[in-house]
């Protein structure tokens, strides 16, 4: 019994991360209408900003996450200006812009691994405490404020998509981006909007997962698959949809390990996204738009 | 010693052309943005390093790990073949996600992250090519075959129902072509090259591990085929040369060798960034990349 609760925290903690990471991207899925790897090296560098200006330069803690969260929508809208947009102007394909963004991706990992170097940094914020012991299964404080953020984060932004003018008009963008223009909605406005949301959302992941675990250049290539699977599993085009799915993921990983050896925890991730990709395309949630191509 | 430096470049370009041009088949020639091609060239490797490592002859090797990622890529092809645009890309990137977890996890086979040390040297009846020279003149060898067949491929009539595939399916399937057939044979045989080139790396380097496979390696490959030009062979030759050269002199500015990896990463992602804004074409391309 206090395997399946442990297990079960295990994957809500995980799915809280993951679901993050996947609002973030979807939301900018919806509205762009492209696949935005480039959003895991949001994260690992909002991760690694973080780490310098608490840990070297020796910042107050609630100052460094208010300067990377600033950081992180500063750098997300300046990626979509100074490359998505330009290839936008001359009427790149997803594709193109698929390429463009994994190129970005590698760029950012590469650049970390130059300026911080390889090895595996600690923020060491918190220090290691003994968890709590709810009928015999075991979650850390931080681990508790982590999930509440996460929840927290999540019902704001549904808060910002449902009620706010700034919300509705992404969605409208999403929906039919002529006819959302013809409204009077500029959609490049819009596009950017976007960009600064998810890529607060992203920071914030970058900044969690940067007090809980390590920091290590991969991080965000490795966060990305996960969010992005998550994405796909949901239903990519929908930000409900794809939270939902990087909570399934989070648990179906942590659950999978029960079955099969612990080093396939990853692997449980890529089989699903695959067998998504394949069968469902549009995901759980996703309903697939009438002559659109898959 | 500068030549040996030389001798090792050529062979990095020689094993960098097989695959380059394997990719170019597929995305240049008949439309299929592969995203996978990693995971074959890892196929290839892990298949002939297993069996030679077990003392089966080089040749054989060497052919099983082409037909084995043939097979593969034919596997791949059934449920991709319906995709289109993004979504194979996004497919067959899961696909080398899938391969390398694998190649990483099922420790009885391919010891896990530990890897494939001590594989020999490729033996072609008795006859060892443990000098660097002799090896690049094997490479040399596969590589000008795997061009003439590519240049064979697409100057037939398959190459050319391949393109009318490209530009424009639903046209040649009114005009009768069997078009998920043919996107079915032209994923088999760019896997095929793909697991050759990757056979040849590990004989060469004698040491495979995952992360010489992960999905990074997938950029430098892109580049190729985009600045050379899509559909274009010989533009693919250039690009090979220049893209394999191009990070080499940072070795002689004295840059330290742990920076010349993320460095030359870095470079290939910027390029790549350029080309794809400002130049769409490439340097030899007959077709603009949408």
């Amino acid at each position: 019994m206090s395997i399946i609760l442990q297990l079960f925290f295990n994957g809500l903690i995980a799915g809280a991360i993951y679901a993050l990471v996947a609002a973030g991207f979807s939301l900018i899925y919806s509205t762009n209408k492209f696949v935005h790897f480039a959003h895991g090296s949001i994260i690992a560098f909002s991760a690694y900003v973080t780490y310098w200006l608490f840990s070297v330069i020796g910042l107050d803690f609630t100052l460094a996450v208010v300067l990377t969260i600033c950081f992180s929508a500063l750098f997300g809208v300046a990626i979509h200006y100074l490359v998505y947009f330009p290839l936008r102007k001359r009427d790149a394909s997803p594709l193109i812009l698929l390429t463009a963004s994994v190129a970005l991706l590698i760029f950012f990992e590469s650049l970390i691994l130059l300026l911080f170097g390889a090895d595996v940094k600690t923020i060491g914020l918190i220090k290691v405490e003994k968890g709590m012991e709810i009928f015999g299964a075991i979650i850390t404080p931080l681990q508790v404020v982590i999930v509440i953020v996460s929840f927290a984060l999540l019902f704001s932004l549904w808060f910002l998509m449902k009620k706010t003018k700034i919300g509705k008009a992404m969605r409208a963008v999403a929906d039919n981006k002529d006819v959302a223009e013809i409204c009077g909605i500029s959609s490049n406005k819009i596009f950017a909007w976007s960009f600064a949301i998810g890529s607060v959302i992203a920071g914030i992941a970058g900044i969690l997962v940067a007090i809980e675990q390590n920091l290590e250049p991969t991080m965000g290539t490795n966060l990305m698959i996960k969010g992005f699977t998550g994405a796909i599993i949901g239903g990519v085009g929908s930000v409900p949809g794809a939270i939902l799915g990087a909570f399934l993921l989070g648990f179906a990983e942590n659950f999978g390990i029960w079955f099969l050896p612990s080093g396939y925890k990853d692997a449980i991730a890529f089989v699903i996204l695959f067998v998504f990709l394949l069968f469902r395309p549009q995901g759980i949630l996703g309903i697939k738009k009438q002559g659109e191509k898959q | 010693m500068f030549e040996a430096y030389l001798i090792h470049l050529a062979i990095l370009i020689g094993i960098y052309l097989i695959i380059a041009l394997a990719l170019q088949l597929s995305i240049g020639f008949t439309g299929q943005f592969n995203q996978g091609i990693i995971a074959f060239f890892a196929i290839g490797a892990y298949t002939s390093a297993l069996l030679t490592l077990n003392g089966f002859p080089f040749l054989l090797g060497i052919m099983m790990a082409g037909i084995i990622s043939m097979i593969f890529g034919f596997i791949l092809a059934i449920p991709t073949n319906k995709l289109k645009g993004d979504y194979l890309a996004l497919a067959t990137l899961g696909f080398s996600f899938v391969v390398y977890a694998v190649l990483l996890n099922w420790v009885e086979l391919t010891r896990g992250p530990l890897g494939l040390p001590g594989i020999p040297k490729p033996e072609i009846l008795g006859f060892v090519f443990k000098d660097n020279l002799l090896f690049l003149i094997l490479t040399v060898v596969i590589a000008v075959i795997t061009y003439f067949v590519m240049w064979r491929i697409t100057k037939s009539q398959f190459g050319k129902v391949l393109e009318a595939v490209r530009d424009d399916e639903l046209m040649a399937k009114i005009l009768g072509k069997n078009t998920e057939r043919m996107k079915m044979y032209s994923l088999g045989i760019s896997a095929f090259f793909a697991g050759v080139a990757g056979s040849l790396y590990a004989s060469y380097i004698t040491f495979i591990d995952p992360s010489s496979f992960t999905f990074l390696q997938i950029i430098p490959l892109l580049l190729i085929i985009i600045i050379g030009g899509l559909a274009s062979l010989r533009g693919t030759v250039i690009a090979t040369i220049i893209i394999i050269l191009l990070p080499e002199p940072m070795r002689f500015i004295g840059f330290p060798s742990s920076m010349i990896g993320p460095m030359r990463q870095i470079i290939y992602a910027v390029i790549l960034l350029i080309i794809l804004i400002y130049l769409p074409k490439g340097l030899m391309g007959k077709i603009k990349l949408k």
